[in-house]
């Protein structure tokens, strides 16, 4: 794990799959295969621009867009909650989910980045950013629209 | 407790209206259920799941109980992520190793 500055955070992961890189591709971008990892339901239109949306939790939809294909290699979309209280925190298309594979042997080393997520710190630490936060998290607890979050716009993706 | 809690928690509409009064005043159950068309036990359980979350703290002050926001409770974000990602690649592991078994024992047929 790593920290890029004090006011975004990433998740790191590395993991080992008996299976090529072509058949974890798969896994990325076919909505059939997602959904039996990612969540519950999926809609991906795996070109650059087009929609991501996978209903992670029940009621809890997660979208964003693709950024980069480079099958079988690379991806990389943006993330972030369309419902739920979460989307205060982490509104979608906010943060940025980069995957990698590397071929090792007849297997897949998958390196796995969610980059881009607001720190708690940075937002428990200013009164401000309490605030600001909370504003957010009740307006969208209470079903409304939280509007674009400029702390949030600053992740280098259009 | 995790984001999964606090988003169980404001699940219902009232609990996000209670955080909201008791946002930047500790205030009391009677003072809280004023505010509602809802008794004050209803308000009292709003509350206790709303502590359970780790979204309210209580004070006592003299025989009231008072109730208040609690700010860092709003912010498990990433405990619950890294737990969904390590929980999702797990099933990403498990899916893409069963497919790639089938495919290879398709192969030798």
């Amino acid at each position: 794990m790593s920290t890029t500055s004090s006011e975004t955070t990433a998740i790191q992961r590395e993991i080992a799959i008996a299976a090529r890189p072509e058949t974890v591709w798969e896994f990325l971008v076919d909505p059939d295969k997602a959904v039996r990892w990612m969540g519950r339901t999926a809609e991906m239109d795996a070109r650059p621009g087009g929609v991501h949306r996978v209903e992670v939790i029940s009621g809890n939809i997660a979208s964003g867009v693709f950024v980069e294909l480079d099958p079988p290699r690379r991806l990389v979309y943006t993330w972030g909650w369309e419902t739920g209280s979460a989307a205060a925190e982490v509104p979608s298309g906010s943060t940025t989910i980069e995957i990698e594979l590397v071929p090792d042997g007849d297997g897949t080393t998958v390196h796995f980045t969610h980059r881009d997520l607001p720190s708690a710190e940075s937002a428990a630490r200013h009164a401000h950013g309490w605030e600001h936060y909370f504003e957010r998290f009740v307006a969208v607890a209470e079903g409304r629209e939280p509007g674009e979050d400029p702390w949030l716009a600053t992740g280098g993706m259009s | 407790m995790s984001a999964q809690d606090v988003l169980r928690a404001l699940a219902e509409p009232r609990r996000p209206a209670i955080l909201r009064l008791v946002r930047d005043e500790a205030r009391s159950v009677g003072e809280i259920a004023a505010h509602f068309d809802i008794s004050q036990q209803a308000v009292s359980q709003h509350l206790q799941v709303l502590r359970a979350a780790g979204l309210v703290d209580v004070r006592r002050d003299g025989t009231r109980r008072l109730y208040r926001v609690r700010p860092e409770g709003l912010v498990p974000l990433r405990a619950f992520l890294e737990e969904l990602w390590d929980d999702r690649l797990d099933a990403l592991k498990r899916e893409a190793e069963r497919e790639q078994r089938s495919r290879d024992e398709h192969d030798q047929q």
